[in-house]
């Protein structure tokens, strides 16, 4: 990508900074309210002022069924989460391949997983229950949740193996035949690994978008809560900071998982694509 | 064993398309079903039946819930397009280093990755009438009163509308604006073109798929929120989802279903306005 | 003159009977025919599109040909996977995997044979120091410049023991300097290996530098397959004598025939040249197409007298339309003086001696012996369906 020319800033772009500044402080700015609300004091109410620093409401949060169940809610949903990662990544990985080549009903399968991604998910989530429910099958966070989330997360990942896929370079493949691999080994040997940064982030995805998801797990979870079902319901009844301290909680995870798959992102590429030392295409070794 | 090309093709679409046949295809259409069913107080009973189509559109309260669904929608959707057009002009226009572009970007999705309902939640001790914002304004001498209409109203419902979805305007018009090729600004400029006849001329038309993807998105999450809605404006306005998920919980499946599907509709009809406009095909086929 | 000549005869010869490739509506590669000996340094040479990487790909296994027989040392392998046919092919972007180390990529090919981990390591290892590149074992891919990159291409490659390498375009991506120097390598390695090369490019330099054979193509034909000075001096058709450069070519139709000298007319001049040995006395006749070739360092210039002077035989007239000096001689560019350009490369001291200036009016002379008779292209048959002589040198 081209860049403008260099020199003297315009005015617009102290303007725009300014602006771009205000943008992130709104996105940030009430999160990090609540965050520090959490850290509320015992005797302190929902908003400011703070009366006084302790981990008391963190401990409220995991001590008992007051808050409710916690600990249950946080398991299933790391649980189902970790599975529709490993789901994601699989059908997506492979149906990126798929579409690489034309095929009858390749346009259909594409503007299916584009509807199901602008579907609303209170839609879907309605439409799953009913399913179960018409089939006699009992809703469970593990079933039918999962199913629903899959088709939130599924689109989203079809598309960034896209992304991916389309910068490609067939060549790895037809040097690796060449080499004599079989259609096998070319797929291990060298299509995945050389694709796992966009796996990553399909992983991402995958985890992060099951993990907050609501309007459809909502509607089929069965009757065990997942972690967002259970904040939901603290809010129609918000008494006190326990929920700031279950976002806070929350939010960390969300974190942890994104700086564990961008970092590992950023390694990789970095370690394939620095130089080493001063490589000039004039200096030739011995 | 020597698999055809065209066979490996479907062996590889098949989970995906599998998945979205039974956890979005077939919902669908049992949504669709129960729209025709009869609700009888208690049960659904299958039938062939259009009295709840003509309940839901006999029913001054159904105009009124669109026209304010569609108020919210219009709203968001012309504020974040103005906020998330900004943010992506001034990434890929005003920012020259390539990391500090990655960074900032970044910095603008990660909220993404985390739970909705918290950054909703956010704003709650931000505009109350004890938060921070009021707290602010009275301390600097702007108001006497903390302002009561920052929270439980309209304005806060489409500030947290805004917040949580104007990330979807800025990815698909950065990345659309990342292809224009930068040597046609310098050539507009060359030829004695000011800052916002480029902006008109150049880089809105050229942006134009982003724009619109990013439209079909903000527009039907806000179509199809039903929480919220409610959380932000404290129960006292609604939305067509919202009105959807009391009657879900009230098992009241085939009212509920025929409101999904003339939501279904009115959504499609949206979005294929947006497609006459522009033809995304080819921006997101990548 | 052809070192593949004076080895025994080597494994790794090739032989393309008939091939044709049609790629739907396209036809890319038409009915050819072409020997290359085991052993030999072989260039395709020709603009985009002629064909060349279609044939290289059909010689390696990525596309078989429509119709026709690929024979490498006598049995034909169309139908074989690559790996079945004793080839190793390097690719224009090297295609060196980017998660491997070097040597685990020169090792590849040894791991799909199953060769254990330790021992093909060393393996790649030894192959690595071969060509000069051990001590960058465990460097990666991204981490190398790109003549350290064709090495470790070229060693991936030739781990495999093949009996052809097939190199396509390798020197396109390098910078100027850096491509002299890569050339001179390939050349070495292809000598110390033993084993037939086919190299394809679109760089006459490059093709005559390190070619034991060039094949020069056009359209998918091959306008002459022979050595590169052969090539270069005595070009087959009018169509080579342009591509390679160096050649002023003389084409238009008899008008007259005196002893010895025909007379053509091209564009709107009439030049007379010496007629070649084998013409008799019918053929070629009044109203054949002719063409003839000059090399551009042959001939001399004087100043003409004037504009309209009679040039005499094996002479043209015309006046100065580029100067473009090029260190150790001046490439002079003459306009109204035949049909298409023609070009006189002048040593450095003879033209500064007397420079001429743009729009002066010159004479160009060269000898007969000079002369080399053009074969008409199929494709340019003269109209009236009579052929050309087809003399190969004077």
């Amino acid at each position: 990508m081209q860049k403008l020319q260099t020199g003297k800033r315009p005015l617009s772009f102290y303007a725009l900074s300014i602006f771009f500044g205000l943008f992130v402080l709104f996105l940030y700015g009430p999160m990090s309210a609540i965050y520090i609300l959490s850290f509320q004091g015992p005797t302190g109410g929902l908003t400011f002022p703070m009366r006084g620093w302790s981990l008391h409401w963190f401990d409220a949060l995991f001590s008992q069924q007051r808050t409710g169940d916690f600990a249950g809610a946080f398991t299933r949903s790391m649980i189902l989460a970790v599975m529709v990662l490993l789901l994601t990544v699989a059908i997506s990985v492979i149906a990126g391949l798929a579409f690489r080549r034309r095929f009858v009903g390749a346009a259909f399968v594409f503007y299916l997983a584009v509807a199901s991604l602008i579907m609303p998910g209170l839609l879907v989530g309605l439409g799953v229950g009913l399913t179960f429910q018409t089939l006699g099958v009992q809703t469970k966070w593990f079933a039918s949740a999962l199913g629903a989330q899959l088709t939130w997360t599924l689109p989203f990942g079809m598309l960034i193996m896209f992304a991916v896929l389309s910068r490609f370079n067939r060549a790895y493949e037809e040097a690796a035949r060449d080499l004599g691999a079989t259609n096998w080994q070319i797929f291990l040997w060298v299509v995945l690994p050389i694709l796992f940064p966009g796996m990553i982030a399909v992983a991402l995805f995958g985890f992060t978008l099951s993990y907050d998801e609501f309007p459809r797990t909502l509607l089929t979870s069965g009757a065990a809560n997942t972690l967002p079902m259970e904040i939901w319901g603290m809010t129609t009844n918000v008494t006190s900071p326990a929920l700031y301290a279950l976002g806070t909680v929350t939010t960390l995870v969300s974190f942890i998982a994104i700086a564990l798959a961008l970092g590992s992102i950023a390694i990789i590429q970095w370690r394939r694509s620095r130089p080493v030392g001063n490589v000039s295409s004039a200096k030739e070794p011995e | 064993m020597k698999v055809s090309p065209a066979l490996t093709s479907y062996l590889q679409i098949g989970p995906l398309l599998l998945v979205l046949l039974l956890f979005f295809g077939i919902p669908l259409l049992v949504v669709i079903a129960y729209s025709f069913f009869q609700f009888d107080g208690i049960d659904s009973v299958p039938a062939f039946d259009f009295v709840n189509y003509v309940d839901v559109l006999t029913s001054g309260v159904t105009l009124s819930l669109y026209l304010k669904t569609l108020y919210y929608a219009v709203v968001v959707w012309a504020i974040t397009l103005l906020v998330g057009f900004t943010v992506a002009y001034f990434l890929a226009f005003h920012v020259q280093s390539l990391i500090w572009q990655m960074a900032l970007f970044l910095l603008c999705t990660v909220p993404f990755w985390t739970s909705n309902i918290i950054r909703m939640i956010s704003w709650i001790p931000f505009l109350g009438r004890n938060g921070i914002f009021n707290n602010a304004l009275i301390g600097a001498g702007i108001t006497q009163e903390p302002l009561e209409f920052l929270l439980f109203s309209d304005f806060a419902v489409i500030i947290a509308y805004v917040h949580l979805f104007t990330l979807f305007m800025i990815v698909p018009i950065f990345n659309a604006m990342a292809r224009i090729d930068k040597s046609l600004i310098e050539a507009a400029r060359d030829g004695g073109a000011t800052g916002w006849r480029i902006i008109w001329d150049i880089v809105v038309p050229l942006s134009k798929t982003g724009i619109a993807l990013g439209s079909i998105f903000v527009v039907t999450l806000v179509m199809g929120d039903f929480f919220v809605v409610k959380v932000m404006s404290g129960s006292q306005s609604a939305s067509i989802a919202m009105a959807m998920s009391n009657q879900i919980a009230m098992v009241q499946y085939p009212p509920a279903a025929a409101s999904a599907v003339i939501l279904l509709i009115v959504v499609s009809l949206m979005v294929a306005a947006i497609l006459r406009v522009v033809d995304v095909r080819k921006e997101i086929a990548g | 003159m052809n070192p593949a000549d004076q080895r025994p005869a080597a494994r790794g010869s090739i032989e393309l009977a008939g091939v044709t490739k049609r790629f739907g509506e396209t036809i890319a590669v038409r009915n050819i025919d072409l020997k290359i000996p085991g052993g030999c340094y072989c260039c395709l040479l020709g603009p985009s599109g002629c064909g060349k990487t279609t044939i290289l790909r059909m010689i390696a296994g990525h596309e078989s040909p429509t119709e026709g027989a690929v024979l490498i040392d006598g049995e034909n392998v169309v139908g074989k996977l690559p790996v079945e046919r004793g080839t190793a092919m390097m690719f224009q972007s090297y295609a060196l995997f980017p998660h491997l180390s070097c040597t685990d990529n020169v090792a590849f090919n040894l791991k799909t044979r199953g060769v254990e981990k330790t021992e093909r390591r060393a393996r790649a290892r030894d192959m690595l120091d071969r060509v000069r590149m051990k001590s960058f074992a465990d460097r990666l891919p991204a981490q190398l410049s790109g003549g350290q990159q064709q090495r470790i291409a070229l060693a991936r490659s030739l781990i495999t023991n093949p009996r052809v390498l097939l190199l396509d375009e390798p020197l396109s991506a390098l910078d100027e300097f850096l491509r002299l120097q890569m050339r001179g390598e390939l050349r070495n390695i292809q000598a110390e290996f033993g084993i037939t090369f086919i190299h394809v490019t679109h760089t006459q330099m490059e093709a005559i530098a390190l070619a034991d054979m060039v094949v020069v193509m056009d359209q998918g034909q091959i306008e002459q397959a022979a050595s590169a000075r052969d090539v270069y001096d005595r070009p087959r058709t009018g169509y080579v004598a342009h591509f390679m450069g160096g050649q002023n070519v003389l084409a238009g139709t008899i008008t007259s025939r005196q002893s010895g000298n025909f007379t053509i007319a091209s564009g709107n001049k009439k030049i007379d040249i010496t007629a070649p040995r084998s013409a008799t006395a019918s053929s070629p006749a009044v109203g054949d197409q002719f063409e003839v070739a000059v090399r551009r360092d042959r001939v001399r210039l004087t100043r003409a007298p004037s504009q309209a002077a009679d040039a005499g035989v094996n002479a043209v007239t015309g006046r100065v339309s580029g100067i473009e000096y090029q260190g150790t001689w001046l490439k002079i560019s003459i306009e109204d003086a035949c049909g298409e350009g023609f070009v006189a490369n002048v040593p450095d001291d003879q033209f500064f001696a007397d420079p001429l200036k743009m729009g002066d009016p010159v004479i160009a002379r060269w000898d007969a012996d000079e002369l080399h008779y053009l074969v008409a292209r199929p494709g340019r048959a003269a109209a009236n369906g009579s052929t050309v002589v087809a003399a190969a040198g004077s």
